[in-house]
């Protein structure tokens, strides 16, 4: 159990210095996302790599154009994760109760989806949102 | 045998002492796969994501609701949907360095054979 979470953490910190060194839009040994390869449409997560290269060289700017929902969602997600290192570090309970509330997920869903249809408009205030 | 215990039982429309009408919660709350689904939809790059979303809205209303099982088999869907999408999308990653990684072998042979 504890092999695993030390395997991941290997894994996030090699892919972070891959990330940082190269930058997805100069090199093509990136995958490009399927969705947007044969339908040539955005999906919500196109331009996560662009924008996770913009932001580790601290260039949040950039990020927010190449993928507004990941850079809007990523203090959550590290909120969530150093709750969750901290409970286990203690033995209590201190997660995110919000989670497990049922509305949750039903904002997410709806943000999801609108952030997906709108980035796919192409018009004047829309294609901002584009990656 | 099992022997029943009539006395323990409440009786018919009557809640149990100490316990709240709406909070008839039989175990704890099932992993609803809520952060796992938006890390797969925001980083693999595919659909899946929203399934398991969805199945985790599906968890979390049906718990607060006091459906149990019903919680367990949205928890179970939503874990499915999320397992799909993360594998498919390292599935994809990985046939996409290998392809690199082979065509860059192959031109690498190439220029040395020439």
């Amino acid at each position: 159990m504890k092999f695993k979470y030390i395997l991941g953490f290997a894994f996030v910190v090699m892919l972070s210095v891959v990330y940082y060194e190269f930058n997805p839009e100069m090199y093509n040994f990136f995958p490009e996302c399927p969705f947007h390869k044969f339908l040539h449409l955005d999906c919500p997560g196109c331009g996560s790599q662009r924008a996770i290269h913009s932001l580790l060289h601290g260039n949040i700017i950039q990020a927010l154009n190449y993928n507004l929902l990941l850079v809007i969602s990523l203090p959550f997600l590290l909120l969530h994760l150093l709750l969750k290192i901290f409970s286990y570090l203690c033995s209590e309970d201190y997660n995110l109760k919000i989670w497990h509330k049922p509305i949750t997920p039903k904002i997410i869903f709806v943000v999801v989806v609108i952030f997906w249809i709108s980035r796919n408009i192409p018009k004047e205030p829309f294609i901002y949102l584009a990656a | 045998m099992e022997d029943q215990k009539p006395n323990e039982q409440t009786p018919f429309g009557q809640q149990p002492f100490g316990q709240t009408p709406f909070g008839n919660n039989p175990g704890p709350a099932p992993k609803n796969w809520l952060v796992e689904s938006i890390l797969v939809t925001l980083f693999c790059c595919l659909p899946f994501g929203i399934a398991g979303i969805v199945n985790a809205a599906n968890v979390n209303s049906k718990y607060a609701m006091g459906d149990y099982a019903g919680a367990q088999a949205a928890s179970a869907a939503a874990g499915k949907w999320t397992k799909i999408g993360f594998f498919v999308g390292i599935g994809v990653y990985v046939l996409y360095i290998l392809f690199f990684v082979v065509l860059g072998m192959g031109g690498a042979m190439m220029s040395n054979y020439r």
